[in-house]
């Protein structure tokens, strides 16, 4: 009791060195937490521009589909499905589509694409291409020869709403299927790989173009939390039948899934180093206030103060330091993370998406809230602060009472 | 001299103060070099590997055919690879031609980018090419010989010496097939491109499409020497006025790889900015440590009738000793950290064991540091410069110390 | 039995190649009640013997017993626990701890021993009282006079009510009548309470004060005179 206010009151007793201490171990560590949200806002963006714009978070398909994309790997167990996933206790919606892979033309203008057929309804559950429209609508529950496509495959086709564009490919049963179908509306999702190559079409009407009446290649299902998809793909795959697999987004992007579990490593690596250099400043703080007070402890272990009890009032010290310090830390990161959440900072004017590990990275600053940005960097921080008390605690206890005493 | 050598045994007064505020400085100039070389040497090796597969250092299209990838601005490269070849810092000038088409086996059909390639200067400067054996490569510019993309080759159900048939448009706007036969397989690691890589010989592909001769990127090739000085002007002064031909930096040419270094850098900057921040406040607070516990001894100087401003130099001075002896620490250990990263590098397997994309270009996963002694000396002076900056403080509390009440400090 | 008992103590300070012996084969008794001081120019090895006796320091060869226990067989703790409960001091420069106040130091003691709020108080505020400072429990340090300042001390080496008190010149930083309060001060404890006291001093007043005056000169015994009453 008595050390603990003795450590709070020679904290106060040179206000200024404690403030400038605290003030470079909060400085590290909500600077810290602001790049790690940005770091997350990254990968969310990373992984949404694969998930969110295209795939979902797990895909069910027939066997040996999602390897080969063979077209005649079909399934037509789209109730079957639907219904195990909508029990699964993260779910948020499932998607019955229909994929192929052909040539756009418009004029003398061709492109190939892959044009995906969804029923309007349900993709929505699954993906948000339709809140990434820059022109047009989305495409209507009972259409029939409408097309949605990517900005980038539009201008390539020079193709605006309302133009008629032809489709051309190889049917299922070994015919050329092609077809007439009218531009409704244009996304903009950022994402390289979608905006240049993908284009949605009502699922009934690409099922007669390419004669797979009542098939379907995949139903993507997507979760309301993205980092359990991997467990919940298993319960899902024990649920099906075995002519079905599933997969969920880590199986489907392997890199991406590496880059996220290693940020961990990539997060401690960068808290240890920044915080080195903060924990230097911390020991010689610890270490003038210790030697200027030599003859005090001098006189604490005159009088009958235990040289443990020497130590371990330094180490209180630095550790009420530390706590300080993490509070102010993660309340000021918790703030500087939010600002950057709600405002963030465009970089468009400067940068292009940036494709990284299977996604893409948007030309924006933006940070997201991810509770070990916090914990991880406020522990360390702490551990730093105690580590750094050690060296000058166990030179304070080591003082000959004597010596200490004659020191002016 | 004498102020300099008084703030040198000020310095060493407190030993162990000064020894932990050098490592302090010096650290962070460790981290803060070795990082940067570390970057620039990896983007380095990145820059190389996608320009060789890309635009080259210096791209040379026709139009806004970089940025558009509009198929109708292909052009005759006429004698220009020839004159270009004849720049000393050249290398390599490689044609190509991208043709977006529909390649189709038996069962299946995906979209494409049909590449026309010169097979034999390609192999040369191509990495991804250069691993595959002589059997295996497209013989001549006009051989139905194809190299495809791993995952696609997959996807559909080929396998070598099978036949493709690989629909584009032709320039009058119809569509032209043609047949051609497997010969090579192709891995860059990058996913789109595996997913749609087809290549063959420039001049069957021209024709094909109707532009028989024709090229939309000279992709120029320069040796190492010049890759930092890249000789845009020489080469756009080469090009012929008449049409719309025109000489890009990688940088324009690729934007998704200079954008992907771009941001990775300015994160890296974004920390570097947070470590000097840390220093300096301790670099503040050491200083402002040292003058007050000699307020006594200053009010004693001020009172044997040293001026304040004589003062204020020697805490300027003590400041930038400390900074020049942490600086010689920091470059030392900053120095000896690359030299290790270049001899040894810093294998990334131990982290990720997945090929790794970014900004369009496979990651060599063994990073290598690169030399940059301008900038390594630029922030040991600006650590300097900090240092200095931080004694500002301090030093004006050391020149008003009023003599009569500093002396009776205890 | 004596409280402290000396035998053939030495002590030799090195100090480079140098070997300055500050005290030679002291052989020395104090017993309980005693209101003892050692004299003797600067340099004579006072201020050695009290550290010695107060086990802040430890002699180079002979034997050291207090209160029956020799010194030596003691571990660091035990050495410790054994100034918090038997020792009490006061120092030349008082040594106050700067952050507590007046009331905190006088009680640090007890605090360290463990005792309960209620009952520090009730052992220092009459103490305190007595001493003169009334008051003044809530001031800092800076904040009292020199006098003011070694009362505190005083009263923070009496509080725990140790066998013996050892001071180390008290009175050096005081003006006379300051000092002659204080030692007159001390004096009265000593009678009331039965405290030992233990000084080192060559202040004149001291001596006038003390019931026994032992001389020490280059770290020899020189003289040891007792006064009655």
């Amino acid at each position: 009791m008595i050390l603990w206010k003795l450590a709070f009151r020679n904290l106060r007793r040179n206000r200024r060195r404690t403030l400038l201490t605290l003030a470079a171990m909060v400085a590290s560590s909500s600077l810290l937490i602001l790049s790690l949200g940005v770091f997350s806002g990254m990968f969310v963006d990373m992984l949404a521009s694969v998930t969110e714009q295209y795939s979902g978070h797990m895909v069910v398909a027939g066997k040996g589909y999602l390897d080969r994309r063979e077209m005649h790997a079909t399934m037509d167990q789209a109730q079957a499905v639907t219904e195990q996933a909508s029990r699964l206790e993260t779910f948020r919606g499932a998607s019955p589509r229909l994929r192929s892979f052909g040539l756009l033309s418009l004029g003398d203008r061709t492109q190939p694409a892959e044009v995906l057929g969804i029923d309007p309804t349900r993709e929505i559950q699954v993906t948000q291409l339709h809140r990434k429209l820059v022109d047009g609508r989305y495409l209507d529950p009972d259409e029939d020869h409408g097309i949605v496509l990517g900005v980038g495959l539009a201008r390539k086709l020079r193709a605006e709403i309302g133009s008629e564009l032809v489709f051309v490919t190889q049917a299922a049963d070994g015919s050329i299927g092609n077809d007439l179908m009218t531009v409704r509306g244009l996304f903009d999702t950022g994402s390289v790989a979608n905006d240049n190559g993908l284009a949605l079409v009502p699922l009934h009407w690409l099922q007669e173009t390419i004669a797979l009446p009542d098939q379907l290649h995949e139903v993507a299902i997507t979760l309301k939390d993205p980092l359990q998809a991997k467990p919940t793909a298993a319960v899902l795959a024990g649920r099906l039948d075995d002519r079905l697999e599933v997969r969920d987004w880590g199986q489907m992007l392997p890199e991406m899934a590496e880059v996220i579990a290693s940020y961990g490593a990539s997060t401690l690596i960068l808290s240890m180093i920044l915080y080195a250099a903060a924990g230097l400043g911390i020991v010689n703080t610890l270490y003038m206030s210790v030697m200027e007070r030599t003859q005090e402890f001098g006189v604490l272990l005159a009088m009958g103060l235990h040289p443990a009890q020497v130590r371990r009032l330094v180490l209180l010290e630095s550790t009420v330091l530390g706590v300080l310090a993490m509070v102010l830390g993660a309340t000021l990161g918790f703030f500087l993370t939010l600002w950057m959440k709600t405002v963030g900072i465009d970089l468009s004017g400067s940068i292009s998406s940036i494709t990284y590990a299977g996604g893409t990275i948007l030309p924006r600053l933006h940070a997201e809230f991810e509770f070990r940005n916090f914990w991880l960097p406020s522990l360390l921080l702490l551990v730093t602060a105690v580590l750094a008390g050690w060296l000058p605690a166990r030179r304070a206890a080591r003082l000959q009472p004597v010596e200490a005493l004659r020191e002016d | 001299m004498d102020l300099l050598r008084l703030a040198w045994r000020n310095l060493w007064r407190n030993r162990r103060r000064t020894l932990l505020t050098v490592g302090a400085i010096g650290f962070s100039l460790l981290l803060i070099q070795t990082f940067h070389n570390l970057a620039i040497g990896s983007y380095r090796q990145m820059v190389n590997s996608g320009v060789r597969s890309g635009s080259g250092h210096i791209g040379i299209y026709a139009g806004d055919y970089a940025l558009s990838r509009e198929e109708t601005l292909s052009y005759l490269p006429g004698e220009l690879p020839r004159t270009i070849t004849g720049l000393a810092d050249v290398q390599q000038v490689v044609p190509r031609l991208y043709l977006p088409g529909l390649a189709q086996s038996s069962r299946e059909s995906r979209g494409i980018l049909l590449t026309g390639i010169n097979p034999e200067l390609e192999r040369q400067i191509n990495p991804f090419l250069k691993r595959i054996p002589d059997d295996r490569m497209i013989r001549g510019l006009d051989s139905r010989d194809a190299l495809i993309g791993d995952r696609l080759m997959d996807e559909l159900k080929l396998k070598p010496g099978q036949k493709l048939v690989i629909t584009v448009q032709h320039r009058d706007g119809e569509l032209a097939a043609e047949l051609f036969r497997i010969r090579g397989v192709v891995r860059t690691g990058v996913k789109e491109v595996d997913h749609s890589l087809v290549m063959v010989g420039l001049n069957r592909a021209g024709r094909l499409a109707g532009i028989p001769g024709q090229v939309h990127e000279l992709a120029v090739i320069l040796h190492d020497s010049a890759v930092d000085r890249p000789p845009l002007k020489e080469v756009q002064a080469l090009l012929p006025t008449r049409n719309d031909v025109r000489a890009l930096s990688w940088e324009e040419a690729m934007p998704n790889l200079a954008d992907a270094i771009k941001l990775d850098y300015a994160s890296q900057k974004f920390i570097f900015a947070v470590i000097l921040l840390i220093v300096s406040i301790g670099l503040i607070n050491t200083l402002l440590m040292s003058v007050m516990e000699r307020i006594r001894e200053f009010g004693i100087l001020i009172a044997l009738g040293t001026r304040p401003a004589r003062l204020r130099a020697l805490i300027a001075v003590e400041a930038l000793l400390l900074g020049a002896v942490g600086m010689t620490v920091g470059c030392a250990l900053g120095s000896g950290a690359t030299w290790l990263l270049i001899e040894y590098g810093l294998d990334l397997r131990w982290f990720i064991t997945q090929e790794l994309e970014f900004g369009g270009v496979v990651f060599d996963p063994i990073l290598r540091a690169r030399w940059d002694w301008p900038w390594m000396a630029g922030m040991g002076l600006l650590l300097m410069g900090i240092c200095l900056l931080a004694s500002l403080y301090p030093a004006r509390k050391a020149a008003r110390i009023e003599p009569a009440r500093a002396m009776r400090h205890h | 039995m004596a409280l402290i008992e000396l035998e053939k103590i030495c002590k030799t300070y090195r100090s480079g190649n140098l070997h300055v012996p500050a005290l030679v084969d002291l052989d020395l008794q104090v017993d309980t009640g005693e209101f003892t001081a050692l004299a003797g120019p600067s340099g004579s090895g006072k201020t050695t013997a009290l550290n010695l006796i107060g086990c802040i320091d430890q002699p180079t060869s002979g034997r050291l017993r207090i209160d029956g226990r020799n010194v030596a067989d003691q571990t660091v703790p035990q050495l410790s626990d054994f100034r918090l409960y038997q020792i009490g001091f006061i120092f030349q420069s008082y040594n106050l701890i700067p952050v507590l106040t007046a009331e905190e130091n006088a009680e640090f003691v007890l605090m360290l021993q463990g005792m309960r709020p209620e009952e520090r108080q009730q052992r220092v505020r009459p103490l305190l009282e007595r001493l003169g400072l009334g008051g003044l429990e809530n001031r800092r340090p800076s904040d009292l006079s020199g006098g003011q300042q070694q009362r505190v001390a005083v009263a923070r080496a009496m509080a725990a009510r140790p066998k013996v008190i050892l001071a180390d010149e008290p009175t050096a930083n005081l003006d006379s009548s300051t000092a002659r309060e204080l030692l007159e001060l001390m004096r009265e404890l000593n009678r009331d309470e039965g405290m030992t006291f233990l000084f080192s001093s060559h202040d004149p007043l001291v001596l006038e004060h003390a019931g026994r005056v032992v001389r020490l000169q280059d770290g020899h015994l020189v003289g040891d005179e007792r006064k009655d009453g």
